[in-house]
């Protein structure tokens, strides 16, 4: 059967296990089903779990065969503004099936990719939005995207799931009131304009739509953002109707939701250039949000995360709770972890572990906590750039073993722990050999921290496919724990806050590292790349 | 190590060898990527194999300031603590001395130099080299010789080269006490700078002590000269150096340096050209570099090389998508290095087949028309090649010829 556009079907299902809460917002258990039409199997990926970040589209460091043997990544989130630097965007010129699988290397029938304008982890100063369009970032300046573009750029590309605009502001001047309905209006209008039904080709086979996420707009005011939700449920009329038919509202067209935290935590901190004005009229529909579990969060993120969590109910309460709920930019698996028993989050993209092999860091935690109560909290991984691991041949991680090893400790997966030989090498003349047969070698902190120490990019490709495997075991224990004793969850989130620096020390550490044998090369990086390092962007901590 | 000559050029000098190491065998003439700190740039060993790459190199000098040699010696030496089980070579640690060093002073025992750690004068020993390169324990150790460059004129060069010799002698001494002859193979470098008098008493000099090493170098090349010198030099040494023993151009990487060298009797050569190349956006082709930064790149979906079998190409991965990707993403660079090793290994593997099938000559000629073909050829590949019976232009009278080096890759695709 021929390919066709836009006929993938996307589907969530919350898995009857899930723990009921009082509050209406627990930990839940699901399932995301991705069915290409005309294509076999379904994939499949179970929630809570993750979704890998990109940058410039690719995973950053890993070759397109390292990818392939990464099996933590099956959904990557692919930001498309970098596409911006040409016009038309290149990936909207690729032909043949799955367009924009093909131009990044992603295989269809292994992995979903979502396409979203801007990288939600970029929150660097932005011209304002306009009326009917979203300034965008490319390194040949700022683009402006309207929805009309977005839309042409979504169908030429085919994701398996577009984010519609949104109206996030990232710029210094304080919001109004007025700002903020205006932002509702047209991220509201954004989504609409991406809902209008897909051309069909007329053939036989189900009829084309694209599966559509919206962000939950609204910023640091939970009456506004309330209402923005309110607004995805109301019947529209007239041309709007005409707009989205076949659907009555938009949030029936809508296929899951969207939570970008770096804008809400900017908007949090009180040193923040985006000072949201008080609430007025419509702070009473914050009476009707649960205040939640403040009092389990890790130290470090206490009050910014317990904030967070009735700025996301503000916005769940009135919509269906049959919708995935993605998170970007959860900054530790203590955030992750409040987040889903406080919200019932079901996907978080990668970017803090993938951020975490930048600068050396090898993941090493498990969930639940390992038992016993240790003196001072667990760091979460090991800063390899640390003169202790100059002539420390162990593996990456003391949490997991390696292929080498047989003892009851989980394994990791990944070409660092587990590194497996290439099952087909090249023979470049009819004389030569077969090489000879070895089993391959975990790599060790000692052979990494010299990498680190001489910058050699090796490094990052071996941290980055090890973070993402510690994160997906990660992330199967949490479902675990909910399957199997749901009652002991919350439990052991305050176990894990207690037993693992939830403070991220060693983020700290690592990063001074980083910086300390940067300086010692006497190699800065371009300004600009300065820029996004200080702003922990993805792959940039590396020099090529 | 066991080293058999399989078949020979009808016209050319080229060979085919069969190198057998204590990690494996090797077949000759071959192509070694360099992993300078233990790591070829980006990827891991297990890449590595997937190319086919049984030899790589790592820098001695590197290798001693970082991680160490404790380090090694706690890992079990440098194959597992990259986990590289293949064969492996150390240069002598002198060269990188010589060109990265502050002050570097030669006296007759050894390179004194100012440590990298904390600016003390530190000496290098012939002793010392073997030493670190026992504790690191790759299959092809090479002697401590005395680097002058190329350019050097005056009787430094002569020097230079006797003194290499007398060191060539201690290493040799040391080496065969140490016991691990079985393991570790070592290999006299040949010097004497452009002046074929010298290189012809270091080669008699060196080819008397053919019982105590297993291979041998030409060094002091690849360092500026006038291309039209450098063959010349290589077809001297290749010519003087025993049948029964590789030989080894250090520092050669650009194809048609490789193809000549072959020609002329070489059987092994390393370079950071194609890796370090690749970091900076340049795909090597049979039909010249390619510099995917060029926005005319920017919208072609086709790979680097339809038939190039890489990991990269084989998966079909864009010239687009390497021109968004390039210098941004260590992706993109991991991506070109290996097709870049790919282009090197292959070069070297249709050499083989060629040199096998005794079509050599034939597989010289399309091999330069490709590649050459519409700049034009350098006109010391001709030269170099006519003198072992090659003519290049031959059925091609009206072919372009280009005086100078002609590194086509610097200029190529410069529009
Ligand atoms: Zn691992
Ligand atoms: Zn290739």
């Amino acid at each position: 059967m021929s390919y066709t556009r836009h006929t993938s079907t996307f589907r969530f299902e919350l898995l009857p296990s899930s723990p009921e809460s009082t509050t209406g917002f627990g930990p839940r258990l699901g399932k995301t089903c991705l069915e290409r039409y005309g294509e076999d199997g379904v994939l499949e990926i179970v929630t809570p779990g993750f979704i890998t970040s990109t940058s410039r589209g690719v995973v950053p460091h890993l070759s397109r065969d390292n990818t392939d043997a990464t099996d933590a990544i099956r959904w990557a989130h692919v930001p498309f503004e970098t596409f911006l630097e040409h016009t038309p965007p290149v990936p909207t010129l690729q032909s043949g099936s799955h367009p924009l699988h093909k131009f990044l290397g992603f295989r269809p029938n292994q992995h979903i990719l979502t396409m979203t304008l801007r990288d939600p982890s970029d929150d660097r100063e932005m011209p304002a939005n306009g009326h009917s369009f979203v300034s965008a970032y490319s390194l040949r300046g700022v683009r402006k995207v309207s929805p009309g573009d977005w839309r042409k750029y979504v169908l030429a590309c085919d994701p398996d799931i577009a984010i519609a605009l949104s109206d996030t502001p990232f710029t210094t001047v304080a919001h109004s009131q007025k700002r903020t309905t205006k932002s509702l209006e047209r991220s509201a209008a954004w989504l609409a304009d991406l809902l209008q039904a897909v051309p069909s080709p007329g053939s036989e086979g189900p009829t084309p739509r694209l599966n559509v996420f919206v962000h939950m707009a609204g910023g640091v005011i939970a009456a506004a953002r309330h209402a923005f939700s309110v607004s995805l449920l109301e019947p529209l009329y007239e041309r709007e109707a005409e707009t989205i038919k076949p659907f009555t509202h938009l949030d029936e067209g809508v296929s899951g939701y969207t939570f970008d935290l770096i804008p809400l935590y900017d908007g949090l901190s009180p040193s923040s250039r985006f000072n949201p004005p008080t609430p007025s009229a419509l702070s009473t529909v914050e009476e009707t949000v649960e205040e939640t579990a403040a009092a389990l969060d890790p130290p470090h993120s206490s009050s910014p995360t317990a904030q967070l969590v009735p700025l996301l109910h503000a916005s769940l309460v009135p919509l269906p709770k049959t919708k995935p709920r993605i998170v970007h930019s959860a900054g530790s698996p203590h955030v992750m972890l409040a987040l889903i028993r406080d919200v019932g989050i079901d996907l978080f993209d990668a970017h803090w572990a993938q951020r975490a092999a930048d600068i050396g860091i090898a993941l090493d935690f498990v969930f639940p906590a390992p038992p016993g109560a240790p003196d001072a909290p667990k760091a979460l991984g090991n800063n390899l750039y640390d003169a202790r691991h100059a002539h420390d041949f162990s593996p990456f991680a003391d949490s997991f073993r390696t292929c080498a090893d047989a003892d009851a400790r989980p394994v990791c997966p990944c070409i660092a722990c587990s590194p497996s030989r290439h099952a087909a090498p090249l023979r470049m003349s009819a004389l030569d050999e077969p090489l000879s047969e070895h089993a391959p070698t975990p790599f060790t902190r000692a052979y990494v921290h010299h990498l680190l120490h001489t910058h050699e990019m090796s490094a990052h490709a071996l941290l980055t496919a090890h973070n993402l495997s510690v994160l997906d075991a990660f992330f199967a224990c949490v479902r675990r724990v909910l399957a199997d004793r749901p009652a002991d969850f919350a439990g052991e989130v305050e176990r894990f806050c207690v037993v693992y620096d939830g403070t991220m020390a060693v983020w700290e550490e690592a990063k001074a590292t980083w910086a300390e044998v940067a300086l010692a090369r006497g190699k800065g990086r371009l300004a600009r790349e300065k820029e996004r390092q200080e702003k922990d962007a993805l792959g940039t901590a590396v020099e090529l | 190590m066991q080293f058999e000559v399989l078949a020979k050029c009808h016209t050319t000098r080229a060979r085919v060898c069969r190198m057998k190491l204590a990690h494996g065998v090797t077949m000759l003439p071959t192509f070694m990527p360099v992993a300078t700190q233990a790591a070829i740039k980006g990827l891991t060993p297990q890449q590595m194999e997937g190319l086919g790459v049984s030899l790589i190199l790592n820098n001695t000098y590197h290798l001693n300031l970082r991680p160490g040699i404790k380090v090694l010696q706690e890992a079990g030496g440098a194959h597992k603590f990259q986990g590289w089980n293949h064969n492996l070579l150390t240069d002598s640690g002198g060269f990188q001395l010589v060109s990265l060093s502050k002050f570097t002073k030669i006296t007759e025992e050894g390179a004194l130099f100012a440590s990298p750690f904390d600016g003390e004068p530190t000496m290098l020993t012939p002793e010392e080299s073997m030493s670190i390169q026992h504790a690191i324990g790759a299959d092809i150790i090479m002697q401590l010789d005395d680097v002058v460059s190329s350019l050097t004129v005056g009787p430094r060069v002569g020097e230079a080269m006797q003194r290499s010799v007398r060191w060539l002698d201690r290493c040799i001494a040391y080496h065969q006490n140490s016991g691990r002859q079985d393991k570790q193979n070592l290999f006299a470098i040949i010097q004497g700078g452009l002046d074929p008098d010298l290189r012809a008493q270091c080669l008699d000099e060196m080819v008397k002590r053919k019982d105590g090493v297993a291979g041998y170098a030409i060094g002091g090349l690849s360092g500026g000269e006038e291309k039209d010198v450098f063959w010349r030099i290589i077809k001297q040494c290749a010519e003087k150096l025993p049948e029964d023993r590789p030989r080894y151009s250090m520092g050669i990487g650009f194809a048609e340096d490789l193809l000549v060298c072959v020609a002329l009797g070489v059987d092994m050569a390393d370079c950071v050209f194609p890796t370090r190349t690749a970091r900076f956006g340049v795909a090597l082709t049979f039909k010249g570099p390619l510099n995917l930064r060029l926005g005319k790149h920017s919208r072609e979906f086709i790979p680097i090389d339809d038939n190039c079998p890489c990991p990269t190409c084989s998966d079909g991965v864009s010239r687009a998508l390497l021109h968004h990707t390039v210098t941004r993403e260590t992706s993109a660079a991991h991506a070109v290095t290996l097709h870049n090793l790919t282009f090197q290994a292959q070069v070297m593997g249709r050499a083989r087949d060629a040199i096998m099938n005794g079509t050599f000559p034939t597989y010289l000629r399309e091999f330069f028309s490709n590649y050459f073909g519409d700049t034009g050829y350098p006109e010391w590949c001709v030269n170099a090649l006519r003198s072992v019976g090659v003519d290049l232009l031959e059925h091609n009278t009206d072919a372009k010829v280009v005086e100078g080096d002609g590194a086509k890759w610097e200029y190529s695709d410069a529009s």
